[in-house]
């Protein structure tokens, strides 16, 4: 039993019919992970209490598998009265387990920005908020486009993970397929191109963004 | 701008400051006359950074006090962040934006600070970037300009905010030897102005030229201040000689 081309093209649209559901789970998730990150690094800068706890969930994070975030949002959070779609789980989930990691690029983003830099805004006058989003925010993220792409790229990856969720993302939906009709071949062929050129548009996107980041930004 | 009375005088009296167990000031007392302009000098590690970055809040400190224009830093929140916007800064590495215009550095705190409309904010703008003679590069990034003019974009950007108080931390000391020039013309011109300005330099010309007090500091303490004709024909303390003699060579 070959390789069916015309069985692989007839799986097509309802694997496709899942890219939406991938795309929003990658595009809210990218955005969640990025700003609790940005929140946990910001916390973890202002020092105290605060600063300590953050430390610690981020490593926590760090330390557990992305399949234990959404079991434990799915299956125990209702537990305790709190009862989310399987969707929203996911893309949670997702968020939360990247922002850990989010977290540390943000850092060695703002680490590579001169002292000078907030010195001189705070001289101006500038508010700590303003501070941060004119001045420390830009040039970060400037100085860590390159990883970030990486992640978003990561994060599109991990989205299979919501199969156990059941929520219909590509690679679930090319399973189902698999499943019902005992071939394998063509529905996983047909998704994994499907994610490869997602990805290889998310890395041009990012790429650029970046150059037009740098571009502007010639120090 | 706003006119220069007594009362905006800068007081410091006993600034005591420590890094750690490391005793940075001792016992400052200055006072900076609206209209004066000071020159401070000495040996590296002496304090005259510190002792600047006291005065805009960059650094705090331990004992004694600062008051701007008659406002005492610290008492009140909101009167210290009124009485600091006072002050301008500029820094021996320029410290400009480097992802903001020349334009948007001078405006970005006009905008967000004062408030103002876009236009407003590049009118004043582009009025002080022709006080430092570089108004054509208005829509330039700082990298593509040469280290005088981002000084003098530097000064533009302080300048916005019309401030009472000028401080210059060494705004020469990182520019190759042809772009110096341009920057001290530039606050020559602001003295002749009647700015009230700090200046940490080791440009012994400059502070003959425009200084009215030179301050010689040492280990954390003033050690002598005196008119500049004075302090460059007989300075009275040992340490303000030999530094004296190895600066002018
Ligand atoms: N953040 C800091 N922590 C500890 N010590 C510091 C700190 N900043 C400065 N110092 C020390 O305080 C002393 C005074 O520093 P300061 O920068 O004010 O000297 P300066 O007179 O400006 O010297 P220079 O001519 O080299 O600029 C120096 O011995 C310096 O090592
Ligand atoms: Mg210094």
């Amino acid at each position: 039993m070959g390789f069916d081309l015309s069985f692989a093209l007839s799986t097509v649209p309802t694997i496709l019919g899942a890219i939406g559901t991938t795309l929003l789970v990658a595009l809210i998730s990218c955005l969640g992970a990025a700003g609790i990150g940005f929140g946990f690094e910001m916390l973890r800068r202002s020092g105290g209490l605060s600063g300590y706890a953050v430390r610690f969930l981020i490593d926590f994070i760090r330390a557990t598998p992305v399949l234990a975030w959404l079991y434990f949002l799915y299956f125990v959070l209702p537990f305790y009265g709190i009862r989310l779609g399987a969707l929203t789980v996911g893309i949670l989930g997702l968020s939360v387990y990247f922002s850990g990691y989010l977290a540390e690029v943000f850092k060695a983003g703002i680490d590579a920005i001169p002292k000078g830099q907030s010195e001189a805004s705070r001289a101006v006058g500038l508010s700590r908020i303003d501070t941060i989003i004119f001045i420390i925010a830009p040039q970060m993220l400037r100085n860590i486009a390159a990883p970030l792409g990486n992640y978003f790229v990561s994060i599109l990856k991990a989205t299979p993970y919501l199969a156990v969720l059941a929520v219909p993302e590509m690679l679930g939906q090319a399973f189902d397929i698999a499943s019902d009709t005992y071939r394998y071949a063509e529905p996983l062929t047909v998704a994994g191109i499907l994610f490869l050129l997602l990805a290889l548009a998310i890395s041009q996107a990012v790429k650029r963004v970046e150059t037009r980041l740098l571009g502007s930004n010639r120090r | 701008m706003r006119e220069q009375s007594p009362d905006m005088a800068t007081e410091i009296s006993g600034l005591n400051k420590w890094y750690g167990s490391f005793h940075v000031l001792k016992d400052i007392d200055l006072t900076v006359a609206a209209g004066s302009r000071i020159v401070i000098c000495g040996p590296s590690g002496s304090g005259k950074s510190t002792l600047i970055r006291c005065i805009n809040g960059l650094e705090t400190y331990q004992g004694g006090s600062i008051a701007l224009g008659g406002v005492k830093l610290g008492d009140n929140a909101k009167e210290t962040t009124l009485a600091r916007r006072d002050t301008g800064m500029v820094f021996q590495s320029f410290n400009l934006f480097p992802h903001l215009t020349v334009l948007s550095n001078c405006t970005l705190a006009l905008r967000r600070v004062l408030k103002m409309s876009r236009r407003q904010a590049e009118d004043i703008a582009l009025h002080y970037l022709e006080k430092v003679r570089i108004p054509e590069q208005a829509k330039k990034y700082p990298a593509q300009l040469s280290g005088g003019q981002q000084q003098r974009v530097a000064i533009a950007r302080a300048l916005c905010l019309s401030p009472r108080l000028m401080l210059f931390d060494e705004p020469t000391s990182a520019l190759d030897p042809e772009m110096i020039k341009e920057v001290l013309d530039v606050m020559v011109s602001l003295a002749s102005e009647g700015m009230t300005m700090l200046c940490v330099t080791h440009e012994m010309g400059f502070a003959r030229e425009v200084a009215d007090q030179v301050i010689f500091m040492d280990q954390g303490r003033i050690v002598e201040q005196a008119r500049p004709d004075i302090f460059f024909g007989a300075p009275s303390h040992a340490r303000a000689q030999q530094f004296l003699e190895k600066i002018l060579h």
